[in-house]
């Protein structure tokens, strides 16, 4: 195909117009003249935004003679060049036919553009399939609407998935073609100037991918993420995913207003025009009310004199849970003053009582965000609008998250004596993320002007700021430390000074790890974080902690006598168990921990936390125990488990080599390098997860002398952190190396 | 030894037949089959909505030959069975490592 050398090569509206002329040149000489025949472009050559490894979409029409010649000369050379072609032949007559039946033709032919023959026979398709979809508005616009969603159900949103469809994700290109769809039926005020940003923003993103892989499609799959931002010259692939994101959910937040004004549109023809009642007005608060399943301003509402409003209006709505009509909006866009600093109580109020309306609020802040309400409240949201986040974990762009975080404490209002402060800790604890530096400690800074401006009394400030900044204490320490020693009560009490706080913590901990993903929230980080909240709350309240465990001396006993004791004492409830195993041991370096790990890992055991504590006396005693859970299905007899472990003490099972097989089949190589950090008594490793990782790195600790005395594994996606609390520590640096070289 | 394997439109089968008796071989499979290829089984004509994939019956024909003898044998099909209209079809040889008479018992090209 001629034409496609003196193409613009950056991806962008100038490539589009000029790749759409070049295939209507070529196509346009393939009909020779012929009256009552017409070569017609739809699809996206026919809105002149052909996709650069995309299909044609043509269709020759007439006027009911033979035009089988005429097909052959323009498809064959079509086929030839090796283009992708869908085809048809039709009359205007059964064109319109089809079109009733099958939505997708009476979309394509809404966008239906002259190329080449008759123009009076385009010109009859194009009216007549205009004047069909007017005509069944009603139905075209529900079958519509239910096929847009059909499509939301299989491909998500497009602006909080990892590798999004960005054709058919809600907030993609299908979506905006749906609204133009829409606008053609002439039924509702459809807004599309603003929208036309952000579909072109949309369509360059798809072209740059197609250009820069090569590949046909519409996923951005995540290893093309970089190589689309380059095409675009763009400076990384958050840049990318920021973009993406906001055209998304400008988007989907149209669709949204516009499928509400059709919906509105069904009521009235329902009601009969004629019989125009005098709309019922419910009031909700002061100045707002509800009309028509909508929520706008009362008559008498002045937004000039009432900074309070727009927080009144938001409240009211997500309370209960209606939409605020788009008037209203743009309305107090416009005339809003300024709220005073700080602010007045009201304002205060309504924000947390807004905060606290659960799922409702979602769409209410998405509503104040569009249309830049949001910004004027909290200039801070800036930093973390359409934020994308560092790791695949987390479900949402970290925006949303903080707002999904606030949803999740919602239903927690009951667990604390301070609600409006927990959810204004939710909605901020992320805040200082995108800065560089440590989030934690920036959000701090951030919330403390923040709250400062919104007039919270000094001690209250000082919880929100103390939340913010410890909001990941209670998750890291119950995961990476030993909850028995008091030490790790001790660090936690220290920040967390009363009872309130450790409540507020905890809450505030459940809260983000259910807002960000499943991975997060799993039954034995649960269980973990309430058992340290557990002592945390005695230590502070003054009550007694509980006694560590002992080993049970009947299997101590039964080490002594000679026998390599192996036991499951019992699931925990969790979805865990506890294997217990002892053995008389001669000397230090008995290597108990580890041929326990490998063999627990041999069995497919995923251990999340072991201890080892020798009981000293005539013959030591070593009592190694492990919380496991199962990676698949259920726990191996007990037996199995028994034979292999004696078999690997008395050195009859080669361990190394058969979990070296398994890493290599099914562990990764990760590029980042492993990290050993130390706290005290207390090594931590990071490193990419793999199937012999532990075994490996507590072989290494024995090698090198190092006493464990408990071991505590996190796994979060493909990374791990293993933290050991050490009885003695040889030198630091040898076990470093140790455990890098175990990692690495 | 090669297996050469044809997916061509049903009715072009007898010249086919023909065309590969003339060229020397005495034997061939045939299994009715359906598929499409780029015109996603539509005809020049085609009145229905795009967007659809249809499946069109087409036969495999298999011949197993001589190294030597495939190009020869894949003309005579390609010339056989072409008529120059979409959905004509394709042909192609693949390795094949042994072959063995049931009935004799016989392997490679005694087997052929």
């Amino acid at each position: 195909m001629p034409g496609l050398d003196g193409l613009p090569v950056r991806p962008g509206p100038e490539r589009r117009a000029a790749l759409a002329a070049a295939y209507d040149a070529w196509l346009g000489r393939l009909l020779p003249p012929s009256p009552g025949v017409a070569l017609v472009a739809t699809g996206g050559l026919g809105r002149r935004e052909p996709a650069p490894r995309g299909d044609l979409d043509l269709m020759i029409v007439h006027v009911g003679q033979p035009v089988r010649e005429l097909a052959d000369a323009v498809w064959y050379p079509v086929w030839d060049a090796g283009l992708s072609l869908d085809h048809a032949v039709r009359t205007v007559a059964e064109a319109t036919s089809v079109a009733r039946d099958d939505l997708r033709v009476a979309l394509a032919l809404l966008d239906s553009r002259h190329l080449a023959g008759d123009p009076a026979v385009s010109a009859r398709l194009l009216e007549a399939a205009r004047a069909a979809w007017r005509q069944r508005a009603p139905q075209q616009l529900a079958a519509l609407r239910e096929q847009v969603e059909a499509r939301w159900s299989g491909a998500g949103e497009l602006a909080y998935l990892a590798e999004p469809n960005l054709k058919d994700a809600r907030g993609g290109l299908r979506d905006a073609q749906a609204l133009r769809a829409v606008a053609v039926a002439q039924v509702v005020d459809v807004p599309w100037a603003p929208l036309r940003g952000a579909y072109q923003e949309l369509l360059d993103l798809r072209d740059a991918r197609q250009l820069a892989t090569g590949r046909t499609g519409d996923v951005l799959h995540a290893d093309e993420v970089e190589l689309a931002a380059e095409a675009l010259r763009l400076p990384d692939g958050d840049a990318l995913r920021y973009r993406l994101a906001e055209a998304g959910r400008s988007v989907a937040y149209a669709l949204d207003e516009t499928w509400r004004a059709v919906d509105r549109w069904y009521a009235g023809r329902r009601r009969g025009w004629r019989r125009q009642r005098m709309p019922v007005r419910r009031p909700l608060a002061q100045g707002v009310v509800e009309q028509e399943r909508e929520v706008v301003l009362a008559t008498t509402a002045r937004p000039a004199d009432d900074p309070v409003l727009t927080l009144r209006v938001a409240a009211a709505a997500a309370t209960a849970d209606l939409p605020i009509a788009r008037h209203t909006l743009a309305r107090l866009s416009a005339e809003t003053a300024p709220l005073p600093e700080p602010w007045p109580e009201e304002a205060r109020n309504l924000l947390v009582t807004l905060l606290g309306a659960g799922e409702p609020l979602v769409h209410i802040w998405e509503a104040l965000d569009r249309t830049g309400l949001l910004g004027r409240l909290l200039p801070e949201w800036e930093r973390v609008r359409s934020r994308p986040q560092r790791s695949p974990v987390h479900r949402y762009t970290v925006d949303r998250h903080l707002v999904q975080a606030a949803v999740e404490a919602a239903a927690l209002r009951r667990e604390v004596s301070r609600p409006d402060l927990l959810l204004l800790a939710a909605l901020l604890h992320d805040i200082g993320k995108g800065a560089g530096g440590d989030h934690s400690e920036v959000g701090a800074e951030l919330a403390r002007g923040l709250v400062t401006r919104l007039g919270l009394p000094p001690g209250d400030a000082a919880t929100v700021v103390t939340l913010v900044r410890h909001h990941l204490l209670l998750v890291d320490t119950a995961t990476r430390r030993d909850l028995e020693d008091p030490d790790t009560v001790g660090r936690v009490v220290e920040v967390l000074d009363s009872a309130e706080l450790v409540d507020l913590a905890a809450a505030l901990t459940a809260a983000d790890a259910k807002a960000t993903g499943p991975a997060a929230w799993t039954p034995w980080r649960k269980k973990l974080v309430g058992a340290l909240v557990d002592r945390a709350r005695a230590v502070v309240t003054g009550r007694p902690l509980p006694e560590p465990g002992r080993p049970d001396p009947d299997l101590v006993d039964r080490a002594r006598a000679g026998e390599v004791v192996v036991e499951y004492t019992g699931a925990d409830g969790a979805g865990g168990e506890r294997v217990v195993a002892a053995a008389a041991v001669s000397g230090r370096r008995h290597g108990l921990l580890s041929r326990v790990a490998g063999s627990l890992a041999l069995h497919r055991l995923d251990v999340l936390g072991a201890t080892a504590t020798t009981v000293p006396g005539e013959v030591p005693v070593v009592v190694v125990g492990c919380d496991v859970q199962p990676r698949y299905g259920d726990l191996p007899p007990l037996d199995q488990l028994r034979t292999d472990l004696r078999a690997a003490l008395v050195g009859e099972l080669p361990l190394a080599e058969r979990l070296a097989a398994r890493d290599r089949t099914y562990g990764h190589a990760d590029p980042a390098p492993a990290r050993v950090l130390w706290d005290g008594d207390v090594v931590e490793l990071r490193a990419a997860d793999a199937p012999g990782l532990l075994f490996r790195v507590t072989a290494a600790l024995e090698a090198c002398g190092a006493d464990v005395r408990w071991a505590r594994v996190s796994t979060l996606g493909g990374d791990v952190v293993d933290a050991f609390g050490l009885a003695s520590v040889p030198e630091r640096s040898l076990v470093a190396k140790a455990l890098a070289d175990a990692a690495g | 030894m090669k297996l050469v394997t044809a997916i061509l439109k049903p009715f072009v089968l007898d010249d086919v037949r023909a065309a590969l008796e003339k060229v020397g071989v005495n034997g061939l499979t045939v299994a009715e089959v359906s598929g499409y290829g780029r015109q996603k089984g539509h005809t020049e004509v085609y009145r229905g909505a795009e967007y659809q994939v249809d499946l069109v019956p087409k036969v495999r024909v298999e011949v197993l030959c001589e190294a030597v003898d495939a190009a020869r044998i894949v003309d005579a099909i390609v010339t056989a069975a072409r008529t120059g209209k979409i959905g004509d079809g394709k042909v192609w040889v693949t390795d094949v490592d042994e072959i063995v008479r049931v009935r004799t018992g016989e392997r490679g090209a005694d087997a052929l």
